[in-house]
């Protein structure tokens, strides 16, 4: 073999630190992977749901009956979120080791922080399309059966300013557009505890145990500003409880902060500056826990 | 310093991280839930002694963010207790459900009605128990209602709903007319409030011993007002007070007493023993 017939390789190209392309093809591939476990099929239970509380006739007035069926449908909005959220994230690193579909793409290009990051965006568009989507049918439900109880009042009969009153009455338990804002709480909560489950699925041993943690996280992190209250109300408040008390309240996540969802779906207005301020916490925990995650991940074997 | 980096446990670097981010982040979620439970917008934590009255799955929802979905469960809960006249396991119900929702006024709105309208009219009818033990319960029953719902307003300063029910309790149960035109007094102006509530209000301050100069100028202020104003009802109650306070003849308003049904036109309204107008009660009964 003559020397001339080797052609020496042109030098790599040099790649670039972080991309955005790189990111979005891993978040899009988490988006089919998670589409093809059949994740949507929750959405049909959930306008099963919202039929069946719709038309349970136990409330005592139409404002209760649409009371009552906001606060289900939004409760199982939030419950899917968070549970989603973390079931999803849990099974996504694991699933990628077993399909050895993790091999394949870190021996690419990519870096490590890429691909968690795309891994948890991934995860966020198919909560946030789910969101939407049972959004859209809550509010279809919703609107639906408030106009059906509107109709029913003017029907009535009765003198304008009483029938008025009793529309009142109903378009205040119905529908209002800053449903849509309890719905992004709902987000922002799966998103924090998202990251937190990714954090977890980078040094756990098994699937099962990052869920199990995952949801104790979310559990502690749901009651602890509520536990520290009574604690320091029942105990003798000495420098060790505090500090145990600080201690738990800089390490696990604040979830209860992310529940005001619930007061907007009981009828509280909220103002853009809340929603941003919850936006930019949000951004902080997300940041800080895949940065915490790719500490682990970053040099962590297969 | 990459290798010591490499030599201290992961484990170890991550809650340093989490500290640290912890330190910087409790000060500012602090303010804004303090900001959140003053606007409304977050649930302040359910009472210690409600708390205790869950059970084991409810407790674990209430924890989990879910005190809605547990608050609806036992509205249905309650629901089923209604439906069985199951008064004191309704009102341990509600005692949480209020507790847990404090701000919806259709809890205590139901908790007063089923308490000071449902409970006590049970406890009328009841033939199976004692006569003694029903008085007794019908007036614990009433006084629990209106201390619900005083609880509740104390939570939801404006609500009309909860004040009607009030006044349903004070006007049917309690029998007590002043306390009744005093709820629907404060209900005038307030937003979802009925528009039969400014004439109510006139009507039992005429029933109220020592009120009626008081009625009197508020129900005719509404005559004046607008001939919509113009029901029977307010035309019987001004006539009377005409009567009862001697307004001179010049004065008095050009209608006469409507008819009513099972009332011959012309004839004055009858009182109830307790002094409550009872409109559908025949006259000379």
């Amino acid at each position: 073999m003559s020397d001339e017939a080797i052609t020496p390789r042109a030098p790599g190209k040099k790649v670039p630190f972080f991309s955005l392309t790189r990111v979005w093809t891993i978040a899009t591939s988490t988006v089919t992977q998670l589409v093809r476990m059949k994740t949507f099929y929750f959405l049909l239970a959930f306008a099963l749901l919202l039929l069946l509380v719709g038309n349970v006739s136990f409330a005592s007035s139409p404002a209760q009956a649409l009371s009552t069926l906001k606060k289900v449908s939004f409760g199982a909005i939030d419950l899917f979120a968070w549970l989603f959220a973390i079931v999803a994230t849990a099974l996504l690193i694991p699933r990628d080791i077993e399909d050895r579909t993790l091999y394949t793409i870190l021996s690419k290009p990519v870096r490590r922080g890429e691909y968690l990051l795309g891994k948890l965006a991934g995860v966020l568009v198919v909560i946030g399309v789910s969101l939407l989507v049972m959004f859209v049918i809550c509010s279809v439900m919703i609107i639906w059966k408030q106009a059906g109880y509107m109709a029913d009042e003017q029907a009535g009969g009765g003198r304008p300013e009483d029938i008025q009153a009793a529309l009142s009455l109903i378009s205040k338990n119905g529908f209002r557009i800053e449903l849509l804002a309890a719905v992004y709480g709902s987000f922002l909560k799966a998103s924090v505890v998202a990251a937190v489950t990714i954090l977890l699925s980078t040094f756990a041993s098994s699937s099962l145990f990052t869920i199990i943690i995952s949801i104790l996280v979310f559990l502690v992190g749901h009651a602890h500003s509520m536990a520290t209250d009574y604690w320091l109300r029942e105990t003798d408040s000495s420098m060790a409880v505090q500090m145990l008390l600080k201690v738990f309240k800089i390490i696990i996540p604040n979830f209860q902060l992310f529940s005001f969802s619930e007061g907007i779906v009981a009828g509280a207005a909220v103002a853009p500056a809340v929603l941003a301020q919850m936006t930019g916490l949000t951004a902080g925990y997300l940041v800080v826990f895949l940065f915490l995650s790719l500490i682990t991940f970053v040099d962590k074997e297969f | 310093m990459k290798t010591l980096f490499r030599k201290i446990p992961k484990w170890i670097l991550i809650l340093i991280g989490l500290a640290i981010f912890g330190v910087f982040r409790a000060p500012v979620e602090d303010d804004l839930r303090t900001n959140l439970v003053s606007d409304g917008i977050l649930l302040p934590p359910p009472a210690k002694d409600a708390l205790g009255q869950l059970n084991q799955s409810a407790l674990m929802g209430t924890l989990g963010g879910l005190r809605t979905l547990v608050s609806s469960y036992l509205v249905l809960e309650a629901f089923d207790h209604f439906s069985l006249k199951e008064w004191e396991e309704l009102r341990s119900d509600y005692k949480v459900i209020t507790t847990l929702e404090p701000r919806d006024e259709n809890h205590w709105r139901d908790v007063v009605w089923h308490i000071g309208i449902n409970a006590t009219a049970n406890m009328e009818v009841d033939e199976s128990i004692p006569q003694f033990e029903r008085m007794r319960r019908f007036n614990e029953y009433a006084v629990a209602a209106v201390e619900l719902a005083e609880e509740g307003l104390e939570q939801n300063p404006d609500s009309a709903v909860i004040r009607l029910q009030l006044a349903e309790v004070y006007r049917g149960k309690l029998n007590d007319p002043c306390e009744t035109a005093r709820v629907y007094g404060e209900m005038i102006g307030l937003r979802d409030s009925p528009g039969y509530v400014e004439r109510f209000h006139g009507y039992f301050l005429a029933a109220c011993p020592g009120k009626e100069r008081e009625a009197y100028e508020h129900l005719i202020k509404l005559y004046r007002e607008s001939e919509n104003n113009h029901v029977a009802s307010l035309i019987i109650n001004i006539k009377d007070l005409e009567k009862k306070l001697g307004i001179p003849f010049a004065l008095r308003i050009p209608e006469d007493y409507p008819p009513l049904p099972g009332r011959a036109k012309g004839a004055s309204k009858q009182e109830n023993t307790d002094g409550i107008p009872d409109f559908t009660e025949p006259p000379g009964k």
